[in-house]
């Protein structure tokens, strides 16, 4: 069972990926775009973390692309891209491609993943939270405080001056 | 006077209906009977009573209440009946069609009008029943230029998303769809998909108001997403789970918006948004832009755009009530299930029963039901009520008060429930 949903989140996945990036058209690219993410949240759920898994599909599927695809749509395809129809450029791509698939695939298989114990209970999140708040701390602070410098920045950024007008006082 | 039929002949009218029934009758009995008798003799059936139910039986069990009701009971437990009947898709219809025929007419008199009146004997009670009909017979006219895949995917996409945040809602004890240990965060997905669904079929009616109202709808429901979820945050800090059920659970002696009313505030606000309803209909403002997004939709799939928004508005309606106003947990009024029909009843010479599986609902989730009703009636009231109250606000007033007054009383909220975390009113040791 487990297996013919990695093979069909997989299919998905990547299916999805190559849609991305192939499709003339932006829109459908960057609804290809929310199914490889869907099934990047799919591999999490499958892993025994649904924390993740829920996080991936509140942000990434619920936000993140719903940024591009405002964009997109915003955005005349013809006056930005030109696509530079060429067999060579097409074949290197292919090729880069397969050369880091397998560098990354070496090193994967090179750092003990075989021996890995795969029956173990999945990881209770609020673990992952106490270790984070004890050994973790610092790590914790540092993004905390990224966090808050952004969204201090995107509450600065998104308040603007009113123009003083006596029609539109608010 | 019109109508509807000129040529109508009762003897005519009797004569089809008699056609009809002999038709019936026969395919039922060299058709139907048959068919049934072999599809039960591949099904595993139950053993009742001792006896295993052959096809033979099948029938038999019909007419027999303590051979039935073991049945409804064995199914009741079944997720069938869970998704599609009670906690469930049918469950949130009733109540999302009573909402709107509540809503017409309750704006009707806050407007003095008068509302439907003419389906139905009793105040236009039919008249949702005929509008159903209408939309169902409607012909579907998709705009020419339309992108027709994604155009007839959205309004699908949409019940879909909104009966799947219905799903997490927990009705009464161990009454739920889908009991996850991350409700709350799954609760948060599926509100993301909202605007997706929203600006993709706007954007693919390939029209203006529609696109207009499209990105009216994504600038509205991203911008209060981030204060909807921070406002939420302050109920999981106290009780320390996600899990609806459990926060649910949590709220017997209280509710929690006894001591976070800034979050129920602001929650019901971002809530208001959300659903797109007055003063923040700017989506689909008819005096402006025909009707927003929905401006393209006709037929069946207006209809299935409007199911789903108020199959959301019960579900917004009942995760407020699970959140903030203690979900099932109210005093016991329902009454305890007589003990005569677990014994049997003598009358007269007959003794009745002893009915097997007979409580079919037990009595706390019967109570729990009824808490959860009338709490989520009550919200759902208070959401209704501004549109006959308010104007609509302009979308850069909206802006600012989603990016920041709601964010820092979002924030405030959260504070609050640290220091009652902290002050040990709550948590170990205080209250709970």
């Amino acid at each position: 069972m487990a297996d013919a949903v990695f093979l069909a989140l997989t299919v998905i996945t990547i299916g999805s990926a190559i849609a991305a990036l192939e499709l003339r058209s932006l829109v459908y690219g960057s609804i290809a775009l929310m199914g490889t993410l869907g099934g990047i949240a799919g591999f999490f759920f499958l892993l025994d973390a649904p924390f993740v898994a829920l996080f991936q599909l509140a942000v990434y599927v619920g936000s993140i692309a719903v940024l591009i695809l405002f964009t997109v749509m915003l955005v005349k395809r013809e006056l930005i891209f030109k696509k530079i129809e060429d067999k060579r450029r097409k074949f290197a791509g292919i090729g880069l491609m397969l050369v880091v698939m397998v560098a990354l695939g070496a090193v994967f298989l090179d750092s003990g993943i075989k021996t890995i114990t795969t029956d173990e209970p999945a990881a209770e999140f609020r673990d992952i939270g106490m270790s984070f708040v004890t050994y973790y701390w610092p790590a914790l602070i540092l993004m905390a405080l990224i966090l808050a410098g952004s969204v201090t920045g995107a509450l600065v950024l998104a308040k603007r001056e009113d123009v003083e007008n006596d029609q539109r006082t608010s | 006077m019109s109508v509807i039929a000129p040529k109508f002949k009762l003897s005519e009218f009797i004569k089809s209906l008699l056609d009809n029934i002999f038709w019936i009758m026969l395919l039922l009995t060299f058709v139907g009977l048959p068919a049934v008798q072999i599809v039960l003799f591949y099904i595993e059936m139950p053993v009742i009573h001792g006896e295993l139910l052959t096809p033979f039986l099948a029938f038999t069990w019909l007419a027999d209440p303590t051979r039935i009701l073991p049945v409804v009971h064995a199914f009741m437990a079944t997720d069938l009946f869970r998704i599609a009947a009670f906690p469930g898709f049918g469950f949130a219809a009733l109540l999302a069609a009573g909402t709107i025929f509540v809503e017409r007419k309750m704006l009707a008199k806050l407007q003095l009008r008068v509302g439907p009146f003419y389906c139905g004997k009793i105040e236009g009670i039919l008249q949702l029943m005929g509008d159903g009909l209408k939309l169902i017979s409607k012909e579907i006219i998709i705009p020419a230029k339309a992108d027709k895949p994604i155009f007839w995917a959205a309004p699908v996409m949409f019940v879909g998303a909104a009966a799947a945040f219905v799903a997490l809602i927990p009705v009464a004890p161990g009454w739920v769809v889908a009991d996850i240990d991350m409700g709350l965060l799954a609760v948060f997905a599926v509100i993301g998909f909202f605007p997706i669904i929203t600006i993709l079929s706007a954007w693919s009616a390939n029209s203006k108001f529609p696109f207009i109202g499209g990105i009216r709808a994504l600038f509205q429901m991203v911008s209060f997403e981030i204060p909807l979820i921070l406002s939420l945050l302050g109920v999981v800090i106290v009780t320390g789970t996600l899990n609806l059920s459990e926060i649910s659970a949590s709220q017997s002696f209280f509710p929690w918006i006894i001591f976070l009313p800034v979050g129920a505030i602001v929650f019901f606000i971002t809530m208001l948004a959300e659903l797109e309803r007055i003063p923040f209909d700017l989506p689909e403002a008819e005096s402006e832009i025909v009707a927003g997004w929905l401006t393209e939709f006709s037929g069946m799939m207006y209809g299935l755009v409007q199911l789903g928004t108020y199959l959301k508005l019960y579900a917004f309606a009942a995760l407020f009530v699970v959140l903030f106003l203690g979900g099932w947990n109210g005093p016991m009024v329902v009454p305890p299930f007589p003990e005569e029909f677990l014994v049997g009843v003598e009358m007269g010479p007959v003794k009745v029963g002893p009915f097997p599986g007979l409580p079919l609902f037990d009595q706390a989730m019967l109570n729990g039901t009824l808490w959860f009703v009338i709490k989520t009636v009550g919200v759902i009231f208070f959401i209704l009520l501004p549109r006959g109250v308010f104007p609509r606000i302009r979308i850069d007033m909206l802006l600012n008060l989603g990016w920041t007054k709601l964010i820092g009383l979002a924030f405030v909220n959260i504070f609050i429930a640290l220091a009652l975390l902290y002050a040990g009113v709550l948590g170990p040791g205080g209250l709970q």
